[in-house]
């Protein structure tokens, strides 16, 4: 037996039967039909094992010291109210991996930002161990007025087996909450990084997220979004850095089920080597969601002639009184840009990192977080080639 | 220092150049005339580099090099420099990042050591000033939502900054209004120096009456049919293009 069959088998929850029963996802399924799933297969995956840290933190499939603070309350699986327990329900029902995320569940915390508090809640993902996979559900609820700001890192430190980290992250964000989730995805070389984020939003609420992928031999994120009163509104920001045998995915949904909401989405992936990276973008609006709003712009740029991606942005309107953008392209560094930058004596290679530089550029000029911006983008330069040109020109000209 | 001998170049097996004779001499200003479609801007993409143009007859030796031999690059390094028609906006990149990256390219490969930051900036606000551009130019991505005289101020303030041996002006006059033609005209003027030469590429007369040219060539379908001095200008723009091809 192999993949995730002993830990189901151990499993004496009941959708461990179901997950069982369905396996992994394969190629037949349209949103695992480019996922590579040889090493979920084949891996003879054990529980995650807990160990020393400090600081709010995901580690071997548990959340480890608690953040405190005023404005935040923490509690376990047991406070879930029944919508909640729904909707997990709802999410683990998609497919044969959702269910195991399900039944191999073995942490589920539950944060609560009082009404109008503002909160900062840091998480690390620690890297897991060689074989080992864990698997844990957030559940948050930002109040009616508050703020939260949810950064999530990861660790980066070098494994040299398969190590697996599924984290489901289930928020509802109350009337005039507003809730900014930064990810910034650096994990090692042979994780497999799964992250299911599904989002409520309730009449005048915001749900802002940054998702930055560098790290991670395979990582999926799935976002779905339900912008569920008036005024609802998201704004959604990707950028995926793929190289070498790496293979990003983000699947994303966005549903406008009533009138006057509004979402923003803007995606750039990366890739090089034999990178891949697959993007899906389904965006629905509801028949009475009138006088919604949504933008979708979604850049890939392939740097080596074995670099692939699998862009597929969907609209999905039944109202008739809205506002739909979406744009969608594939294409290799612009020539008209290299021959400029090389009429000025730059060279080839300093030529290349400026335009692979600013096509992510934008994307990090985003980050509010002054912090997790300068990281991201001294992240970026090194993962470029020739990135030391840019990185010399940051520090010296400060004008 | 350049000498452009029987060139004769395509576009997507299209002939455009059907032989050019040129020779420019250091410290000279060369202005190149015609009608559209008769070969001005492909002349200077090709002399700059670029990869679209195939030649297919004649040389062209720049300062007893085979100019047709070098990388875009490579012939910035020599001391070519383009100004483009259509500058090229490159969003993301800050305006001053490529400047200190093409000032620095360009000193390394000519033995100069690399001006750093402070020093650098202090030449660029010089520069700046000369084109009458605020230094919000700097911080802003290279060329993006400049309007079409900004566009142009920005590549003569590059030109000034990399000191070019040889400086091909591609219809650097176009889209610009009677204040702007004068302080690019002015800016180029600056440049005039004994060995340095400029080749400007124009379909009108009034940025030579701003940068006298010593030499007037008129190019018509891939040749330079006449040539003579800034009175041939003063005609053209009276007579035409008409009156050149008839003769």
């Amino acid at each position: 037996m192999s993949g995730l069959h002993t830990l189901l088998t151990e499993s004496e929850r009941y959708s461990a039967k179901d997950a069982l029963q369905k396996g992994l996802p394969s190629k037949q399924v349209e949103s695992w039909k480019y996922l590579p799933s040889r090493t979920l297969n084949r891996t003879n995956w054990v529980s995650a094992s807990h160990r020393e840290s400090t600081g709010f933190a995901l580690n071997g499939g548990r959340f480890a010291n608690l953040p405190l603070c005023d404005g935040l309350s923490t509690s376990t699986h047991s406070s879930l109210n029944p919508s909640e327990i729904a909707r997990l329900e709802n999410i683990a029902s998609a497919h044969g991996f959702s269910l195991a995320q399900d039944a191999l569940n073995t942490d589920c915390l539950l944060l609560e930002v009082m009404k109008l508090a503002e909160v900062r809640i840091d998480l690390s993902r620690l890297a897991n161990n060689a074989s080992e996979a864990g698997f844990a559900t957030l559940v948050i609820r930002v109040g009616e007025g508050a703020r939260l700001l949810l950064i999530e890192q990861f660790e980066d430190v070098p494994r040299s087996q398969p190590n697996l980290d599924s984290l489901r992250i289930l928020a509802d964000v109350s009337r005039n909450g507003e809730m900014k989730h930064l990810r910034f995805q650096t994990a090692n070389d042979h994780a497999q990084v799964f992250t299911e984020i599904a989002v409520d939003i309730s009449e005048n609420g915001h749900y802002n997220l940054h998702t930055i992928d560098f790290g991670a031999k395979l990582s999926r994120t799935d976002i779905e979004i339900r912008l569920s009163a008036e005024q609802a509104s998201t704004k959604i920001n990707g950028l995926a850095v793929t190289n070498g045998s790496q293979y990003h995915d983000t699947h994303l949904a966005v549903e406008h089920r009533v009138g006057d909401t509004q979402s923003a989405m803007t995606f750039r992936n990366m890739v090089d080597g034999k990178g891949e990276a697959t993007f899906n973008g389904r965006v629905l609006i509801e028949k009475n969601a009138q006088r919604s709003a949504t933008e979708q712009s979604v850049g890939n740029l392939l740097l080596s002639k074995t670099a692939r991606v699998n862009p597929k942005p969907e609209l999905e309107i039944y109202a008739d009184d809205v506002t739909a953008s979406h744009g969608c392209t594939v294409g290799s560094l612009n020539q008209n840009e290299l021959f400029y930058l090389k009429s000025r004596g730059i060279s080839e290679t300093d030529a290349r990192a400026f335009l692979q530089y600013a096509f992510a550029a934008k994307l990090v000029e985003l980050i509010e977080d002054a912090e997790i911006r300068e990281l991201v983008e001294s992240r970026l330069l090194g993962e470029l080639k020739h990135g030391e040109l840019i990185s010399e020109l940051k520090e010296s000209v400060h004008v | 220092m350049l000498s452009i001998r029987n060139l004769h170049a395509r576009v997507d097996d299209k002939p455009i150049l059907k032989g050019i004779n040129l020779e420019i001499s250091a410290g000279e200003i060369h202005a190149i005339m015609g009608p559209n479609g008769s070969g001005k801007s492909t002349l200077s993409s090709v002399l700059a580099g670029r990869d679209e143009y195939e030649v297919t007859n004649g040389e062209v030796i720049y300062q007893n090099q085979n100019l047709l031999e070098l990388k875009p690059e490579e012939r910035a390094w020599a001391g070519l420099f383009l100004s483009f028609q259509y500058p090229v906006e490159i969003p993301g990149v800050k305006n001053v990042y490529l400047l200190k990256a093409a000032v620095n390219a360009v000193r390394e490969h000519r033995g100069l050591p690399e001006l750093k930051a402070a020093d650098f900036l202090k030449l660029v606000r010089e520069k700046l000033k000369i084109m009458q551009m605020s230094e919000s130019f700097l911080h802003r991505n290279v060329n993006e939502g400049f309007s079409g005289g900004e566009k142009k101020r920005n590549e003569i303030l590059q030109m000034q900054l990399l000191e070019p041996t040889l400086a091909l002006l591609d219809e650097t006059d176009s889209g610009l209004d009677v204040d702007a033609l004068r302080i690019v005209g002015e800016g180029i003027n600056l440049m005039r120096a004994p060995d340095r030469s400029v080749l400007l590429v124009t379909h009108y007369q009034r940025l030579l009456d701003i940068v006298k040219p010593d030499f007037v060539h008129v190019l018509i379908d891939g040749q330079i049919k006449l040539s003579g001095d800034f009175s041939l200008a003063q005609r053209l723009e009276k007579e035409g293009y008409e009156g050149i091809e008839v003769a």
